[in-house]
């Protein structure tokens, strides 16, 4: 009996950098422009609720912040296994850094119910702060295990290994408890035939996507939007630099010989100094 | 005269008290970890701008000279907490001993700093989030500074702030640094990257004042246990003194791939063999060769990584390298975006040539000759 029954997951969709659209040249991102992608880590968290699912059962939700095209993350997830999805939508929440993000969030868990497992994401490839998943459980009073490489659950209880310097750790932490994922252990099964299909059945019938897709408001998980967006974050950031040396620079040695190829880097002065004589 | 001079604003936070700046010191099985000394070297210049004591707060169990090591780095101040189960980090008793002793503080501190690691990046965002304060991540940069808030859609926290934390990170993939501020609460809080902060060299006459505070744990902080930490403290090799380091990846894609990174190596002086995490997870080579987020930080004079990708937490243990070689057969890797040179193409055919045309210059070369003769 592992006594699963409610598994949150926590996902954000992010700008793709690997694709080139709406990359500025001085290395920002213009958001309207940039193809938008599942941040990395949430897949792993993704991966990691759906393991569950599978091995120990329970329901699965996904639960995203953002604009109204951040349903396509949810779409994904509920095509991947996923039961139903929430969309917290709002324009009051824009700009909100870590704290007033994690307190929108945590009064969506509040509004959605018990949950036994919290898993989101390390971190985010456009924020990288890694602090939204602790901020929640710290709101919530539970118990976190970060940087999860892999994990079990035994007799109602979470083993997990988590990342540190030079090393792991082996904890073990009651339930209810929030979780971020920082590896891809359980690996996301490709989307099913059926999970593409209901995809498309979905995109299809409007009524349909309401029972799986449910978008909300503030006001709907009572949140005080005092507490969100610009006004609720205690930090701003203030002014940007643009970093000189770094971008653009590697001189790329390609398309010759391996022997002159190799040759453009020995023959170096640089190199050359430390060659062991 | 005076209505002439230009009027002379007055800070809106110019009559608040000002607190300390406070330095979260991590410890792990005993030893003081070295970005607690890193941190004390940035918060006492902090200190010095804002003429404030700088302290420094250490939780574990028979903590012996620590407080005497962080004093001489620079603590005016050591709160210790010394208890069997602060031995190991866990998240929920020591956000709580510390939150308490910030809470009982008349004045809370201005500025509260953590190393960006797997602990400071664990505690940090709860101590910000019970205190509902700001927290920025993963900062390389720290000053003070004041600043003049002109507009944004909060008419509340407009005007002219003095003595702010300015606390400065990189962002979008390192392309750009941002300088994040908040003013509007204290502590402002910050973790900061191992490795980037230089501590003070230790003056061991030092005199500090060192206060034990109280360790109340709730029964419900213990609702996750250690069962056991593994941590590779084996120092043997010297990664941090080498001038040319040859790292292996994934890329190699077997074990013994390293043989071909330790012939090249043997080509410098002074070399050493370096590693990313993702072949140390898969048993290739000990943890004691890993560079990056998690392994080591270095600064060689070459840096020749071979069959890696350039994920960001293995470049921020690297990429202050004087000259980076990167190896690697596609044209896209992320690791071309900051090396100095890039050869694409196949390592098992690059290394061997580069061993070969090395070694034929060191046999050519005249004072070899010489001293054959
Ligand atoms: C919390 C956390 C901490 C981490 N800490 C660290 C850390 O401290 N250090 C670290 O390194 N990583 C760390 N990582 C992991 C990091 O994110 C990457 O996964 C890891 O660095 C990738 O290792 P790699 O480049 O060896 O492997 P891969 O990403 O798999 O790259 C292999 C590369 O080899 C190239 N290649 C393949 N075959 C050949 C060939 N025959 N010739 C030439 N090139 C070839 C490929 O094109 C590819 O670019 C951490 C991750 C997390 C989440």
């Amino acid at each position: 009996m592992s006594g699963i029954s409610d598994i949150l997951v926590l996902i954000k969709q992010v700008p793709d950098t690997s694709s080139k659209a709406g990359l500025n040249p001085d290395g920002t991102i213009d958001r309207a422009k940039a193809k938008r992608m599942l941040n990395p880590f949430d897949r792993y968290a993704l991966q990691a609720a759906l393991h569950v699912k599978k091995m120990y059962g329970g329901r699965v939700t996904a639960l995203t912040m953002g604009p109204p095209p951040a349903v396509e993350i949810l779409l994904e997830a509920i095509a991947h296994g996923a039961d139903q999805g929430y969309l917290l939508s709002d324009r009051r929440l824009a700009a909100s850094d870590t704290l007033a993000t994690a307190y929108a969030l945590h009064k969506c868990v509040l509004y959605l119910g018990k949950m036994d497992l919290i898993f989101t994401g390390l971190q985010t490839t456009d924020g990288d702060t890694a602090q939204v998943g602790p901020q929640i459980a710290e709101r919530l009073d539970l118990p976190q295990v970060t940087y999860c490489e892999d994990f079990s659950i035994e007799e109602g209880k979470l083993h997990a290994r988590r990342i540190v310097e030079g090393g792991h750790q082996d904890v073990i932490c009651n339930l209810p408890a929030l979780v971020t994922v920082a590896n891809a252990y359980h690996q996301l099964e490709y989307k099913t035939l059926r999970g593409a299909r209901l995809i498309q059945e979905l995109n299809r019938d409007e009524a349909l996507k309401n029972q799986y897709i449910h978008t909300i408001t503030l006001d709907d998980v009572s949140a005080d939007p005092e507490l969100c967006g610009l006004k609720g974050s205690p930090t701003i950031v203030a002014h940007t630099d643009k970093v000189g040396q770094i971008g653009g620079q590697c001189v790329m040695h390609q398309g010759k010989s391996i022997e002159a190829l190799v040759k453009e880097i020995t023959g170096g002065t640089q190199i050359k100094e430390f060659v062991r004589q | 005269m005076s209505e002439e001079s230009p009027e002379i604003v007055k800070p809106i936070n110019a009559d608040q008290p000002v607190g300390e700046v406070l330095v979260f010191a991590e410890q792990c099985l005993g030893e003081l970890q070295p970005v607690g000394l890193e941190l004390l070297g940035a918060g006492r210049i902090l200190a010095d701008k804002l003429k404030r004591p700088l302290t420094a707060i250490v939780l574990g169990h028979n903590l012996g000279d620590i407080p005497k090591t962080l004093i001489a780095h620079g603590a005016d101040k050591v709160y210790i907490a010394d208890h069997p189960d602060l031995e190991q980090y866990r998240t929920l008793p020591y956000r709580r001993v510390i939150c308490k002793w910030i809470e009982q503080m008349a004045v809370e501190p201005h500025t509260m700093l953590l190393g960006s690691t797997t602990t400071g990046r664990d505690l940090a965002p709860r101590i910000a989030a019970h205190f509902t304060t700001g927290l920025t991540a993963d900062t390389t940069e720290l000053d003070i500074g004041d600043y003049d808030h002109k507009g944004g859609s909060d008419p509340s926290k407009i005007g002219l702030y003095a003595h702010c934390l300015y606390a400065i990170r990189p962002s979008f993939g390192e392309s750009l640094k941002a300088r994040i501020l908040g003013p509007w609460k204290n502590p402002q809080m910050a973790t900061t990257r191992p490795g980037v902060m230089v501590p003070l060299k230790p003056d061991w006459e030092r005199t500090g004042e060192v206060i034990t505070i109280p360790v109340d744990i709730d029964s419900s902080d213990y609702r996750l246990a250690v069962k056991e930490t593994f941590r590779e403290v084996n120092q043997t090799v010297n990664l941090a003194q080498a001038d040319v380091i040859v790292a292996g990846g994934y890329g190699l894609g077997n074990p013994e791939g390293f043989e071909l990174i330790r012939k090249l190596a043997d080509c410098f002086d002074n070399s050493a063999v370096g590693a990313s995490r993702k072949v140390v997870d898969a048993g290739w080579i000990p943890y004691n060769h890993q560079i990056g987020q998690t392994g080591k930080t270095v600064r060689p004079k070459v840096y020749i990584a071979c069959g890696i990708s350039g994920a960001i937490q293995h470049r921020v243990g690297m990429q202050n390298s004087d000259l980076i070689i990167a190896i690697n057969k596609d044209p896209d890797a992320p690791i071309f975006k900051f090396a100095h040179h890039g050869i694409v193409g196949d390592l098992y055919q690059v290394l061997p040539e580069m061993i070969r045309q090395l070694q034929s210059s060191q046999s050519s070369s005249p004072k070899e000759v010489s001293s054959v003769v």
